[in-house]
């Protein structure tokens, strides 16, 4: 989901650990927390037997963080290591590493709604999303977890995002990079039916495909599709797939929905989903 | 039907070490890589030493360690195709990788208006170079069609690499992986982070001895660099195509600790989960593990908390077992380690030997188990536990059978 706020403090166990969060750990704690929500789970049934499986967009630097280490760090235009070392390091605010790490978002997840079962922490982009849904759903057909958490965050409305996204072919405009974080939640059907849950969605089937090739000579555009339900405009990284679903549920979608990619790494995946009215 | 897992190529690129004869050479010997960084003017930084790999892997973009995995995976390959055939069917790659590069000097000229307008190559690696790429490349150079699994938890993301590309062979989901761990933290945003969060050691003067895990005078971790890969197939494809097992991976775990941000858990509750799950896994009880290699930081919080899982999980047998921390001989190499410290364990239980702890020389009361203190030890192994504890509170562990008790074993 794009929350209207980003504020997941109400979502928090502990109110010291927000001077820690940066925009994708609000995004997947708030994301987590809504799913959780609609399933009618709590902090205390999960534990041990819930498993995470967690994608993470490009790692995010705002212009605002990294600018006073630059301004601290230069000789005439060049970048001089003896004035970054000198007190140009100092000037990074001190929590910018846990804001912009890529497991992190995991962290916030898994210290908030008690989740302390296998994870499979993963990045960049939607591709590595069905990498993970294929090891959520490993675990939980091997009966090491009931329930997995699958989530997807992109923090990409930052300058450094933004760069990389205007270096590749085809270069994405800045405001079509959207900040989007979106939370499943799969369960083994046996554990679901014991606690009365009742489903939303089944994963019906998933298919993926990798073709190795040179990352520098072989860029090629990516293409996202859907069935069923329309996907939002704008580029939502590894949030792409969960908003497609969040917006077929909300929206009383009943049948088949199909997401479709294939990506700039040259992985192609399809995923099929009953969604229940 | 699961399907047991071979081991057959090894390949490294460390600190004390271009290959894994010398990184065994090196590991037996006590010989630390750590030392004042060369690669570029640590100034007044705070910690101006590390584990640096000494000589230049050539990789298509400047970020070391794409060129650190590329030349690892390479003597994996090489090993593991060095009596029978190539292994066959779909391959796949799971990999443990380290952040983005982020060139400060790139930013400079950005910020002064001389962006890089060159090549796709130059474009692509401007400012930042995705992590991402690395794991193309090597899919790419050895023809890995299934699609790359990669895993950024920290430093656990070497084991867990191990971890899931063991199960996608033993399950029956791959034909071979290659799993391992790439990392250089070493540039000057990696130490100055570090740095700024005060877990480095500041013991410059003495390189060698700055990296002191469950010793009294600890100060705090020194980074590391490099790359550890191996090779995994099915135990009988392996032995059909002719090839010579080198060891068998025969569990994994990992576990959250859903706890603190930079601390461990108090009861250890993550990491003792991470490793029984992964003794669960292989089906071992805990008196069949013969070593373990200790993540070992040197952190004043990690130690005596991986002390206390030991405990934990191993009751009256933790004393027993002689306990290696390959980090205070090559550093932290983050993302890396548990691959890399994986090749340690493996090769040094086939050649019937435990690695010492350098710089034990005052153990730390908390710390109160075998860390084999400065001095290698012969000692016959079986089984090996490895274990990796990341910031954020991602625990893994794998457990690996020697080349001499996999093959007695049919």
């Amino acid at each position: 989901m794009d929350p209207p706020t980003l504020d997941p403090s109400a979502c928090l166990r502990s109110k010291k650990t927000r001077k820690f969060m940066g925009t994708q750990d609000d995004l997947a704690v708030l994301a987590a927390a809504g799913a959780l929500a609609q399933a009618g789970l709590t902090a205390e049934a999960l534990g041990e037997r819930a498993g995470l499986f967690a994608v993470v967009g490009y790692i995010p630097f705002n212009r605002e963080d990294i600018d006073p280490v630059l301004a601290n760090s230069l000789e005439g235009e060049h970048f001089s290591m003896a004035r970054f070392s000198a007190g140009g390091f100092q000037r990074a605010h001190p929590l910018l590493t846990f804001r912009c790490l890529p497991n992190m978002p995991a962290f916030h997840v898994s210290a908030n709604f008690n989740v302390q079962g296998p994870y499979f922490v993963s990045y960049p982009g939607v591709g590595q999303v069905y990498t993970a849904l294929e090891e959520a759903r490993a675990e939980l057909d091997s009966g090491r977890i009931d329930i997995a958490l699958a989530f997807g965050v992109a923090h990409q409305r930052n300058f450094l995002v933004q760069h990389h996204f205007s270096r590749v072919e085809p270069p994405e405009a800045p405001d079509t990079l959207w900040d989007a974080g979106a939370c499943v939640i799969l369960e083994r059907a046996e554990y679901a039916a014991g606690r009365g849950a009742r489903a939303r969605a089944e994963l019906v089937e998933l298919t993926q495909r990798y073709t190795p090739h040179s990352a520098i000579s072989e860029q090629t555009p990516q293409r996202e599709q859907a069935t069923g339900v329309p996907l939002r405009e704008g580029a939502r990284g590894p949030a792409s797939l969960f908003t497609l679903l969040f917006d077929a549920l909300a929206k009383g979608h009943s049948g088949e929905v199909v997401h479709t990619v294939d990506t700039r790494d040259h992985l192609s995946a399809q995923s099929r989903w009953r969604v229940l009215s | 039907m699961k399907r047991r897992v071979a081991i057959t190529g090894l390949g490294v690129v460390a600190p004390n070490g271009a290959n894994v004869p010398e990184f065994l050479d090196a590991l037996l010997a006590g010989r630390s890589g750590i030392r004042a960084v060369r690669s570029f003017d640590t100034a007044s930084l705070p910690t101006r030493i590390a584990g640096e790999v000494r000589g230049h892997y050539g990789a298509p973009l400047p970020d070391r360690k794409i060129g650190f995995a590329l030349e690892a995976a390479r003597q994996a390959f090489a090993q593991a195709c060095a009596f029978g055939s190539a292994p066959s069917g779909r391959g796949g790659l799971s990999l443990g990788v380290g952040l983005e590069l982020f060139s400060m000097a790139d930013l400079a000229q950005q910020h002064s208006g001389r962006a890089s307008s060159g090549s796709s190559l130059e474009r692509l690696s401007f400012m930042q170079t995705p992590s991402d790429l690395c794991a193309h490349f090597l899919s790419h150079a050895h023809s890995l069609s299934a699609p790359p699994l990669l895993h950024v938890s920290a430093c656990a993301a070497g084991s867990d690499a191990l971890g899931a590309g063991f199960r996608r062979v033993r399950d029956g989901r791959a034909d071979f992986m290659l799993v391992g761990g790439t990392d250089s933290m070493i540039n000057p945003l990696g130490m100055a982070g570090f740095a700024a969060l005060n877990a480095t050691s500041t013991r410059n003067a003495e390189p060698e001895r700055a990296s002191r895990p469950f010793d009294r005078g600890r100060d705090g971790f020194v980074l590391g660099e490099g790359a550890g890969m191996l090779l995994l197939e099915p135990w009988q494809a392996a032995l059909a195509r002719g090839a010579q097992p080198l060891g068998e991976l025969v569990g994994y775990g990992n576990s959250l600790d859903a706890h603190g941000i930079s601390e461990p858990h108090p009861e250890a509750r993550g990491a003792a989960q991470a490793m029984s799950r992964a003794l669960a896994d292989a089906g071992l009880a805990p008196t069949q593990i013969s070593a373990i290699n200790a993540h070992g930081t040197a952190t004043p919080k990690n130690d005596p908390i991986e002390t206390l899982a030991i405990h934990r999980v191993f009751g009256q047998h933790a004393w027993n077992m002689p306990i290696s921390a390959t980090k205070s001989l090559i550093g932290h190499l983050i993302s890396a380690a548990g691959a890399v410290e994986a090749v340690a364990a493996l090769v040094c239980m086939n050649a019937g030997w435990v690695h010492p702890t350098l710089n034990l020389d005052d153990a730390d009361p908390a710390c109160d188990l075998d860390y084999v203190p400065r001095v290698a030890r012969r000692h016959a192994q079986d089984y090996v536990l490895s274990a990796s504890y990341g910031f954020g509170g991602h625990n893994a562990a794998i457990v690996l059978r020697g080349a001499e008790a996999a093959l007695a074993a049919g």
